[in-house]
């Protein structure tokens, strides 16, 4: 019996196909409802409140402003120093607006009322007076320091820190060939199909907290700093949740607000975000690197000398202070350049603030060091695939220290380059494009490849529970929304019990109900909650041969556990697997659970992916195809793994060509999906996704890498190429937009 | 019919079966009766501008976004939302071919989906690839990149030719 690496069907849709799924929306809990009062200035002094009209509607309970929710709201929502180090940052305080508006948007007041069209006509009801100063929206004007987003800090600089490593100016000055680039990706919206949502009950004693998230466990904690309420009495409940990308890792103050009026009425109060509120409570990306590269005649690439620049908006997010730390670091990507110096800047502006996205830093520099490796070929008119073969670390150097000091455990980046180009049939598809651009065709081949750091610790947990009848729930500190990784962890916890799938329940996202956690992100989730759910599980099953040796008077070492049955080995006697179960729980044994906290550490998948891009007259590009190869470790379900290259293919489909979160002094453009272009069916390609079958294994347990972000890491690069082959331009910046394909078609 | 302001209205509306009468505010939207007033969440609101497709349901047996009508509109019709597709707890085709094609990540979009792929494919048995895509364009799913989906309308097609 073995599930692991086959495509075994997810344990729990009847619930999505039949409709009775929870969101956190769909939650039966009598609550008040939340509506938001926003300001329509990017940068103000707010003036007067003007709560009168509102509070006489009917059905409206109260309304609170910054004023009164600070009061309870004690602390900031501050940077995730699991991961950041907050010491080089300038933070500012952010809790609800009080006295003055940072960007468009920004919540002024929370209007509770008894159902949601009160709440909502309540507050249109509100008028604010507000004094407008000056607003600074685009990085490059805060880059000037003229215009102040937050005065006490003095800059609009977040961070500054320089990545150096060997000496780039001197390589520079002794490369053969030097070239300026200037690469990007502009913001963009993550926009899972689910908006966010909370639902807060404070109960006097406790505080209970449903919630659409990613980090239960880590929300808890944050909630305890910021209500200044011990995490014993706070729980946080994950329910089914729609998609998340990175973004329901981050905490905002309309969340807070809820929280706070439930503490302050003593009421059950819920708030879900229109669309257009999940548009404005989230966005991602926008960065820009400027410098300069050298390079040899043979196309290697010897010098990386530039500044990144990552817009942080009005706010510092609990994750947005990842990106100008992992960036530079990734920049080297898979290749062997050694000298480099990035000198990396986090930038405020009067702006959404800025949040992770699916990638998360690694998407922004493998778009940087991809776009390089192309305009090292181009400059030296050689193909996508000389030039990497001639930069890649080489078998024999691994594991590999780069230059930054980040350790590339497995992998064989040639071998699997040189599979890649077969296996997708690059050079016959790139054949092809060329003859049907003869034919007047505006189509293209392009590749890109990447390395990913994922797994990302510093630990897990997992418990794993026999139960009386025999029956297995593991709880994991991962949480799986939309993934499937529930799935996979049960056939890895099967395998390793030798008991059907059909008995395994995995359980997650409910702070009481699993000690501690950390969550679904980074790609880590089979990796490292799956090898602490296979530790916790070997240890039950080391319980289990203690009982059964007690009851058949043996020692532990003489029984044998196989295919759910405990055998004494020397007398041949055996105890079937439900015994044991019911012998645990007979008041003589403590009960057949264990629980671990995993420490786990970064891992680094890799690949190649290919796209075919077709362009019509007016600028529009469609990609028709995706392919990937890649090497993501042991494959536990093929088809979990295969998803996530087409939902990853297709945010790329979209990161490149479509999604673009257009901002100006009157706030954000793009606030429903008329005005901002997620792929629909129709934009979407057809894919072919191959994994290598001599995989590189981590050094988790489970022998995984991860694969959740790869083809959002690797496919704006890709699709960027081919959109070049297709047209002949020469494109640096996501998204590309039709505006700007048709000034460079030829 | 003139209402006053603040005045309810009398509906009668079939629900997977299931008669209901009510009072609702004229401007009460179809898919706030149905998920608040009738607890069929099983339909999801996702954008509010019938862009996304998560309300889908069938209102006559034709497929219609419910966030961008309003609850009278459905007075003395007949509705079908993704509760009312599997009956005795038995999946429908399109439901089967869903969970066997991987067809579904975060399942949210997926109620909207499924009913959309039912019109479908009580419209017309046989279609393209391509006719199946133009036609679930208006259901956005943001986890799947819709190969799975467009597979599993394929799968469930050949289900109930079968």
């Amino acid at each position: 019996m073995s599930y692991s690496g086959k495509s075994v069907k997810r344990l729990y849709d009847d619930k999505f196909v039949t409709g009775r799924s929870t969101y956190v929306d769909d939650l039966k809990i009598n609550a008040l409802y939340a509506a938001f009062v926003r300001s329509n200035y990017a940068h103000a002094v707010i003036k007067r409140v003007h709560k009168e009209d509102a509070l006489k509607m009917s059905g409206v309970v109260t309304v609170y402003t910054g004023e009164e929710l600070n009061r309870v709201i004690k602390e900031g929502i501050g940077p995730w120093t699991t991961y950041i180090d907050p010491r080089p940052w300038k933070i500012p305080k952010w809790r609800f607006a009080q006295g003055e508006v940072k960007y468009a948007g920004e919540p002024v007041a929370v209007v509770l009322a008894t159902d949601k069209y009160r709440a909502r006509d309540a507050a249109e009801a509100i008028t604010v007076d507000y004094e407008p100063v000056d607003a600074v929206v685009s990085m490059e004007e805060a880059k000037k320091d003229k215009v102040l987003v937050h005065k006490e800090l003095g800059t609009n600089y977040g961070y500054k820190n320089d990545f150096v490593a060997g000496n780039p100016e001197k390589a520079l000055e002794s490369a053969d060939h030097r070239k300026k680039v200037e690469i990007g990706n502009r913001r963009l919206i993550p926009s899972p199909m689910e908006p966010r949502g909370i639902v807060a009950s404070y109960d006097g004693s406790n505080l209970s907290v449903w919630y659409s998230t990613q980090i239960p466990h880590f929300a808890r904690a944050e909630f305890s700093r910021i209500f200044g309420i011990p995490q014993s009495r706070i729980r946080v409940v994950m329910p089914d949740v729609g998609g998340g990308f990175g973004s329901k890792a981050h905490i905002i103050p309309e969340e807070l607000a809820v929280i706070a009026s439930s503490m302050m009425l003593g009421k059950p109060v819920r708030w879900t975000a229109t669309r257009t509120e999940e548009m404005m409570a989230t966005n991602s990306r926008h960065n820009v690197f400027r410098g300069e590269i050298g390079f040899n005649n043979d196309g290697t690439l010897v010098a990386i000398n530039g500044t990144l620049e990552v817009e942080l908006g009005a706010y510092l997010t609990y994750t947005e202070g990842i990106q100008p730390t992992i960036i530079p670091l990734m920049i080297p990507g898979p290749y062997r350049v050694r000298d480099l110096k990035i000198e990396s800047r986090a930038i405020y502006t009067n702006t959404i603030p800025i949040t992770m996205y699916r990638g998360a830093s690694r998407p922004e520099a493998t778009f940087i060091i991809e776009r390089l490796m192309s305009t090292v070929a181009d400059e030296l008119k050689l193909d996508d695939v000389t030039v990497r073969e001639r930069n890649l670390v080489r078998e024999d150097q691994m594991p590999y220290t780069n230059p930054f000091g980040l350790k590339y455990d497995t992998g064989d980046y040639l071998t699997l380059l040189r599979e890649g180009v077969k296996i997708l049939e690059y050079n016959s598809m790139k054949e092809w494009a060329r003859k049907e651009r003869e034919k007047g065709k505006r189509v293209g081949v392009g590749l890109a490849y990447y390395l990913e750091i994922c797994g990302f610790g510093p630990w897990e947990y997992a418990e794993t529970r026999v139960t009386e009848d025999g029956g297995v729930i593991v709880a994991i500190g991962g949480t799986p929304h939309g993934q499937g990784t529930e799935t996979a962890i049960a056939q890895l916890v099967a395998d390793e019990l030798q008991v059907p799938i059909e008995r395994v329940k995995v359980i997650w996202g409910d702070s009481d109900a699993i000690p501690a956690g950390t969550g679904t992100y980074g790609s880590r989730t089979v990796s490292i909650a799956g090898s602490a759910a296979v530790t916790a599980s070997r240890q039950v099953l080391e319980k289990m041969r203690r009982v059964a040796a007690r009851a058949m008077k043996a020692d532990v070492e003489e029984i044998e556990y196989k295919n759910g049955e405990f055998v004494h080995k020397r007398e041949g006697k055996k105890m079937r697997w439900e015994e044991v179960s019911r012998l645990g729980y007979s008041g003589k044994e403590p009960g057949l659970s264990a629980s671990v906290t995993l420490e786990g550490d970064v891992t680094f998948p890799y690949g190649i992916h290919m796209a075919i891009v077709e362009v019509d007259e007016y600028g529009m590009a469609r990609v028709k195809e995706y392919r990937a190869y890649d090497d993501i470790g042991r494959v536990i379900n093929p088809a979990l793994a295969e998803g996530q290259i087409h939902g990853g293919g297709t945010q790329a489909v979209g990161q490149a060509l479509y999604e673009l979160a257009v901002i100006n002094e009157n706030g954000q453009l793009a606030v429903t999906y008329a005005d901002y272009y997620v792929p629909t069916a129709v934009e979407s390609p057809k894919f072919k996704s191959y994994f290598a079958e001599k995989y590189h294994p981590s050094p988790y347990l489970t022998k995984t890498k991860g694969v959740g972000e790869a083809a959002l890491i690797v496919g704006p690069a890709v699709i960027v190429r081919a959109l070049e082959d297709a047209t002949g331009g020469k494109f640096d910046f996501t998204p590309v937009i039709p505006e700007e394909i048709l000034k460079k078609m030829k | 019919m003139k209402v006053e302001p603040d005045q309810k209205v009398r509906i009668n509306v079939k629900v997977n079966g299931v008669l209901h009468e009510a009072e609702v505010e004229p401007r009460k939207l179809l898919v706030d009766f149905l998920r608040d007033d009738l607890g069929l969440t099983g339909t999801k609101v996702g954008c509010d501008t019938t862009t996304c497709g998560a309300c889908t349901i069938l209102l006559d047996g034709r497929s219609v976004k419910s966030c961008t009508l309003l609850a009278v509109q459905a007075h003395g019709r007949e509705i079908t939302t993704i509760e009312g597709l599997s009956s005795d707890s038995k999946l429908s085709p399109v439901q089967e071919a869903f969970k066997d094609n991987f067809a579904l990540q975060c399942g949210f979009c997926t109620a909207g989906m499924i009913v959309q792929a039912t019109f479908l494919l009580s419209q017309k048995k046989d279609m393209t690839e391509e006719e199946i895509r133009d036609s679930i364009h208006g259901n956005i799913c943001r986890c799947t990149g819709y190969q799975n989906i467009v597979n599993a309308i394929m799968d469930a097609s050949r289900r109930m030719k079968a």
